[in-house]
């Protein structure tokens, strides 16, 4: 749902010639708070103009792995992460101060309408700073990560090539859900962490609350945790030299052969595809010739620098250092986010690189007319070309003719052992399912996630029974501090993709923070629901439910159905069904009377446009046997199923 | 009935002008011309004309729109001019200025009309619409006749049709009216229940009706209509059956049952939605419209189009002008002709009217060569048109003018509906086609060719669908 969410964003500011490709979508299931800040979208400026900048004063050999910091800034939203990167980028004169916030959000959404998507993205700053009883000047890279629960793959991501992470937590509002789950990433990763108390400005702050429950949650020293401001510029003094003195350097061997791990692309309509890297060992010099260890492709270095915050070329990026590396890749598929690059006819060990996407979420994609099939197909590669984790396969419905599936983060929903097939089969569509008898399905398993919810502790009572209803298993129950409540479930997949962020928001007037992380498959009693109109089964339509759902789910399927699907020429009957025993029905009856009294020679120009419409209505419709369905019975049927 | 100054064009006098070697459109002009029929018949009559050409020819049918009422109907959003409670009374002998006024410039249009010279087939129907045509006195309705004669001339035997409402004629108007060549009136009756016709704002009430058809049937009027609305507020099914059972009884030669439109920015329109009380539900209406066809056929009434019913031999010429998509023309405030392949309709506003017709005289309206002519939509008027009818589709001259391949298309996608009883395929006999032999045949070209001559839709399933099922048929020309 998260990445749906981001992809339809993407899609949506594309402006794509048909408005079933922002209306099919399903409804996004979390509020969105877009985490792009204004240095972000400053860097993201700079990429799409192609300005590519040079700098002479710029010599990076100056920076050997002990003067260079990597981190990275973790937050629940809202905590005032961008504002903390905005203040900490001027401080070292990255970008200047107070100069054109307002116009850079200005050309944010320019760069969204150009469909840059949501993603992680460094800048490199310079500071003096006196080390160790000498003034040194360190190279400072900071690699952002987005704060929504959105986009928790994108952050571990990030944290891949950092030592440390600032974790910043609000004042007022203490630890929240992200703040946890960041923690964790940051934590698993054994990196450095440094509290900072954030908006210590506010009337509301309590720091020292703050600081207790960082000490009984996270088990941080509490007397390590940085008091800032970053609206009033209060403590912000203290935050670099902790990075310089807490945070490690690089760990990075300069005199090994290059290896760099790619930490993203995107595609530059100029450039072509350009690649963030951090360089671990050796170094890259413009002009050399690169291989990717994931596909044996090798490409030569066109040019190579950092992003400070634009890009700026160097030409060489040395041990420890972050920067960009155009090559020549056609397309981001070639870049796979977590791969190895090194020198051509180099042997190295490849990095441990990152777990491959994991695909959880997935969009059946297709074109109301189809003969908008080969543009949608179009802008799907468009919109993929951009990012590597979203993956597409085509395939086709005897409902829908010719679609595609825009898959993004998931690969398969469920898992079925099947009666005569001799292994479990991974089926990502409802209607992949075999309805041939023989094929007896023999035992189903569903993915799970692992929930954890803050909440203030009168919302325990409802959480519990929402979460119950959603076949959730209580995992942990705890307090955190005398007001806040920590609870731990697994959850179907499933149940969370539909609408569970909202309901919680409203049962807890808003009050909850959720987030999640994928966990194991779990056995599952399932079936495979089928809505079938006259009879014929409707594969757009199929869904696959908890049996003790089912009875429900068809009811409810079918009542939607019945009011959005127009009486016609011939009574409808509408099922639902599970395999042969139907558990729902309803009837349209026939259309009685459709008919134009007079035509009049005036009236034959009118009746006809009358006619025509009638006619292009019934073209916008799907036809499934000899019923005509409407659109919006489809994406009513996604919105509740 | 002799015909008050009626000219006669020579149009055998004319020399034909025809192109040799090739088919242009003032030689079928002549030689439609010379054949111009003393007594045509209407039904099934061979026509040889091309669909492609069948615009093109030089009309010879006139709709002249005389938009007076004494007040607006409650469901009427047509052109009208309302006069009031003044002009109501029959003996008036004074010209009310609007009428006056209305009729000179009506007038002065059909004389600044343009005309192909070489060829000027005399009319051979008239149809006076309104508004309510009886309220205009004789003696402009004549001047109107007298300036079509001239123009284009009038045969003698022409169909002159004209609509009237109870409580504006007299015995003596209507004499009048008979002695300029009105010889076929239709009378809007719409309903025979005070409240019925209260509830749609009709300035008449029933006793006026008995009077009207008394005074139509003394008058010797002998083929006249009687017109009735279907579905309207409060109308249930015995009130329905009674309007359908007395207008039985009074014998009309032709019926004409409308199925209330509800139109937007009538009185209805505000007050009633379609299907919802007081308006009856989609089933009574459809459930009426039965019933009306049942009723009609047994009084041997003919269901020759959707809202059309006929003794034999009185079908409405002019109308079926329409629906045979020949050219018409047509005169007056908001009225639409066609003419040359163009369907054009005139101001709805009197000053704009009267700017259009200023206009026209001046030279500077060119409503006729606009000659972006396009097949596809020729064919779907013909398809919306014919399958209004009893005769229906006329497949051959439609493949002749349009090819085979739309055939087969409008076949399939009418298959499930020839199954259901919705559309029947007729021979060239007008005989039905077994549903079993249209299914197993169709796809073959030779038998399509050899077999199926018409598809029409039933009565009344088919008719009642007719949106449906001309919108789908529309999906094959044009999928």
């Amino acid at each position: 749902m998260s990445s749906l969410y981001r992809a339809s964003k993407t899609v949506r500011s594309r402006r794509i010639p048909f408005n079933l490709f922002s209306d099919y979508y399903i409804p996004r299931k979390f509020d969105s708070t877009p985490y792009l800040n204004s240095y972000l979208c400053w860097t993201q400026c700079a990429f799409f103009g192609s300005h590519f900048r040079e700098d002479p004063s710029i010599d990076l050999s100056q920076y050997p792995p002990d003067k260079i910091r990597n981190f990275s800034i973790i937050a629940h939203v809202d905590h005032g992460k961008s504002t903390l990167a905005d203040r900490l980028l001027e401080l070292t004169g990255t970008i200047r101060k107070g100069h054109g916030q307002p116009q850079y959000l200005d050309k944010l959404q320019v760069e969204r309408e150009r469909g840059i998507t949501v993603k992680a993205q460094t800048a490199t700053m310079f500071h003096q700073h006196n080390f160790l009883g000498t003034d040194t000047k360190f190279l400072l890279n900071l690699i952002d990560t987005p704060g929504h629960v959105d986009f928790n793959y994108e952050v571990s991501r990030s944290l891949a090539a950092c030592q440390g992470v600032l974790l910043v937590v609000d004042a007022a509002q203490g630890v929240q859900a992200q703040t946890v789950a960041n923690f964790y990433l940051a934590f698993e990763a054994n990196l450095t962490i440094i509290p900072i108390i954030n908006k210590i400005d506010q009337p509301t702050a309590d720091p020292d609350r703050v600081k207790e429950q960082l000490k009984s949650i996270f088990d941080l020293d509490p007397n390590e945790a940085l008091l800032t401001s970053a609206k009033t510029g209060q403590g912000l003094e203290l935050v670099l030299p902790a990075v310089i003195e807490r945070i490690p350097p690089p760990p990075g061997d300069s005199s090994s052969p290059l290896r760099m791990l790619l930490l993203d692309s995107y595609y530059d309509e100029y450039k072509g595809v350009i690649c963030h890297v951090a360089v671990v060992d050796g170094a890259l010099r413009k002009g050399e010739k690169i291989s990717s260890a994931a596909t044996g492709q090798s490409y030569e270095v066109l040019d190579v620098g950092i992003m400070h915050p634009e890009l700026t070329q160097t030409g060489v990026l040395l041990t420890g250092q972050v920067g960009y590396v155009v090559s020549g890749m056609r397309s981001t598929k070639e870049a796979r986010v977590g791969d190895t690059l090194y020198h051509t006819r180099s042997t190295v060990k490849p990095l441990p690189g990152f777990k491959p996407v994991k695909h959880m979420v997935f969009a059946g994609l297709y074109p109301a007319d189809g003969s908008d099939f080969e543009a949608l197909s179009h802008a799907i590669e468009r919109l993929t070309c951009n990012d590597a984790s979203v993956s597409v396969t085509k395939e086709s419905s005897t409902a829908l003719g010719l679609g595609s599936d825009v898959v993004s983060w998931a690969c398969s929903i469920w898992m079925f052992s099947i009666n005569g097939l001799n292994s479990k089969v991974h089926i990502q569509n409802p209607a992949m399912l075999p309805s041939n008898p023989k094929q007896r399905v023999t035992a189903c398993w569903e993915p799970t996630v692992i929930a954890t919810i803050i909440i203030p502790s009168e919302y325990v009572g409802s959480i519990i029974t929402l979460c119950s209803e959603r076949r959730g298993e209580q995992l942990e129950y705890s307090f955190i501090d005398s007001q806040r409540a920590l609870m731990k479930y697994r959850l179907p997949l499933r149940e969370i993709v539909v609408d569970f962020y909202n309901e919680l928001k409203s049962i807890t007037s808003g009050y909850a923070s959720f987030d999640y992380e994928e966990a194991d498959y779990q056995a599952s009693d399932l079936v495979k629901l089928d809505i079938l109109l006259n009879g014929q089964p409707v594969d757009a339509m199929a869904t696959i439910v908890h049996r003790l759902k089912a009875q429900r789910v068809g009811r409810e399927l079918v009542e939607k159905l019945k009011k959005f699907i127009d009486r016609q020429m011939f009574e409808i009957t509408i099922q639902a069904a599970i395999g042969s025993k139907v558990i729902a029905r309803e009837t349209i009856s026939a259309m009685r009377k459709n008919v134009l009294a007079k035509c009049y020679g005036g009236d034959v120009t009118r009746k006809r446009k009358l006619l025509e419409k009638q006619k292009e209505g019934k073209k916008r419709m799907k036809r499934v046997g000899s019923v005509d369905i409407p659109q919006e019975a489809f994406h009513e049927l996604l919105k509740g199923s | 009935m002799l015909l008050k100054s009626t000219f006669v064009p020579l149009f055998t006098a004319i020399p034909a002008r025809g192109h040799p070697g090739k088919l242009s459109v003032s030689s079928v002009r002549n030689a439609v011309a010379q054949r111009c029929p003393p007594t045509s018949r209407q039904n099934g009559s061979s026509n040889t004309t091309s669909l492609l050409l069948l615009h093109k020819l030089p009309p010879t049918s006139a709709y002249i729109h005389l938009p007076f009422c004494r007040k607006r109907c409650h469901y009427c959003d047509f052109p009208i001019i309302a006069l009031g409670s003044s002009s109501s009374n029959p003996g008036d002998d004074k010209d009310d200025p609007r009428i006056l006024n209305y009729l000179e410039t009506l007038c002065r249009e059909i004389k600044a009309t343009k005309l192909d010279s070489s060829n000027r087939p005399p009319l051979e129907t008239v149809f006076f619409g309104g508004g309510t045509p009886s309220l205009v006195p004789p003696r402009l309705v004549s001047s109107v006749l007298d300036a079509l004669s001239y123009k284009f001339g009038v045969c003698s035997n022409a169909e002159i049709s004209m609509e009237m409402d109870p409580g504006t004629f007299g015995e003596g108007k209507l004499k009048e009216l008979m002695n300029l060549g009105v010889n076929r009136v239709s009378l809007g009756v719409q309903a025979f229940q005070e409240e019925l016709l209260k509830a749609c704002g009709r300035a008449h009430g029933v006793r006026e009706v008995y009077e009207a058809v008394k005074i139509v049937k003394s008058c010797g009027v002998e083929n006249w209509s009687m017109d009735l609305i279907s579905s309207l507020p409060h109308q249930n099914l015995s009130i329905w059956e009674q309007s359908l059972q007395l207008t039985i009884q009074a014998q009309p030669t032709h019926v004409s049952v409308y199925d209330l439109q509800v139109e937007q920015e009538t009185k209805f329109g505000v007050l009633y939605s379609p299907g919802e009380f007081p308006l009856p539900s989609e089933n009574q209406s459809a459930e009426f419209y039965r019933v009306a066809s049942r009723m009609l056929r047994d009084a041997g009434y003919d269901h020759y189009e959707i809202s059309s019913y006929c003794k034999s031999g009185y079908r409405c010429k002019h109308n079926s002008i329409y629906w045979k998509n020949k050219p018409f023309y047509a005169f007056g405030l908001g009225s639409a002709s066609y003419v040359d392949g163009v369907r054009f309709s005139r101001p709805r506003r009197l000053k704009e009217y009267m700017d259009y017709v200023q206009n026209l005289e001046n030279g500077l309206t060119n409503c006729s060569e606009d000659d972006i002519f396009d097949a596809k939509d020729l064919a779907m008027d013909v398809i919306m048109l014919s399958l209004r009818t009893a005769d229906g589709l006329d497949l051959k001259s439609f493949k002749e003018a349009f090819g085979d391949s739309h055939i087969l298309s409008i076949c399939e996608v009418y298959r499930p509906h020839v199954e259901s009883g919705h559309v029947i395929c007729l021979d060239g006999q007008g005989r039905t086609i077994a549903v079993n032999e249209f299914l197993s045949s169709f796809s073959n070209e030779f038998w399509r060719n050899e077999k199926l001559a018409y598809l029409r839709l039933s009565d009344p399933d088919g008719f009642l669908l007719s949106n449906e099922l001309i919108s789908l048929a529309f999906s094959a020309m044009a999928p």
